[in-house]
């Protein structure tokens, strides 16, 4: 799994752009780098899963887990990109309802 | 407003989902960073349209999860033991040599909770409930795969009267090869 930070954009938001497998093995990875961007005073944070293919009950828990403690921190956690078997996974355990997402992100030139 | 209905963990050792006859048998060693390497192995040769994409690699892998780390503890003395038959559809017997999952009855009613805080749209309790915390859980487990496994397995997730042992099957509408 790779994680890259995008700047903040015109609405606001900082984007985490996470690519590969999200999964028992490596999902801590997406919670520490999410949790030091909050911890930093980021108040609008995004997280862009258009490049995962792979999420498992642990990435689910990853992302339960973050949506958790921004809401306990005052903080906006938007979601974006969730397709595929990800999408299913996180319909399948109900956690989609509870996700705030934005509209896929347009390609890039 | 449709009727609230929620699905249950059942205990039934005399179930059908328990006859291994004419399934593939294999067993693995209790290595956690194997978990994934294993469902690979039992799904080398599965009909394509059984996968899914990776949606029946990604369920087969979190029971096999559970028996590797919470039936058998990681021991690398105890085995776990998986039948398969991928014929007409999905069905997987996964056993390990654990005492049993003794907290499925608090399991059922943490369940039940949380689908009850959803149907009544009480998002804070339901994000409350959102994973299932039980005595040995730690950061590595999401504690939503039992959740998301009642859904998938539709012919059926069965535990037998010792909890060490599950049965499950899954239906797919394109039919056999």
């Amino acid at each position: 799994m790779e994680i890259r930070l995008d700047d903040v954009d015109t609405t606001g938001f900082e984007t985490l752009r996470v690519f590969g497998e999200c999964d028992l093995y490596n999902a801590q990875r997406l919670t520490t780098a999410a949790q030091e961007r909050l911890a930093k005073g980021v108040k609008r944070l995004r997280i862009d899963l258009s490049g995962v293919n792979y999420l498992d009950s642990t990435g689910v828990g990853a992302i339960i887990r973050l949506v958790q403690s921004a809401k306990a921190m005052g903080r906006e956690l938007r979601f974006r990109g969730i397709s595929g078997t990800p999408r299913k996974v996180l319909v399948l355990s109900n956690i989609i309802t509870i996700l705030k997402e934005d509209p896929a992100e347009e390609a890039r030139a | 407003m449709k009727p609230l209905v929620v699905r249950k963990l059942i205990v039934d050792e005399r179930n059908e989902l328990f006859d291994a006859q004419g399934m593939r048998y294999i067993e693995f060693p209790s290595e956690f960073e194997g978990i994934r390497s294993f469902t690979a192995k039992v799904l080398a040769d599965c009909p394509e349209h059984f996968l899914e994409d990776n949606l029946l690699e990604q369920q087969l892998s979190e029971i096999i999860k559970n028996g590797i780390k919470h039936g058998n503890g990681c021991d690398p003395a105890k085995r776990l033991k998986v039948w398969y038959d991928l014929r007409k559809r999905a069905r997987f017997i996964v056993e390990d040599e654990g005492s049993g999952f003794a907290d499925l009855e608090n399991w059922n009613d943490f369940y039940l909770r949380r689908q009850t805080a959803l149907y009544n749209q009480d998002f804070d309790a339901f994000l409350a409930l959102a994973s299932w915390r039980g005595p040995k859980s730690d950061d590595s487990d999401g504690g939503n795969s039992l959740i998301a496994a009642l859904e998938y397995w539709n012919g059926g997730m069965i535990y037998n009267g010792a909890r060490n042992k599950v049965g499950v099957v899954r239906w797919f509408s394109h039919g056999s090869d």
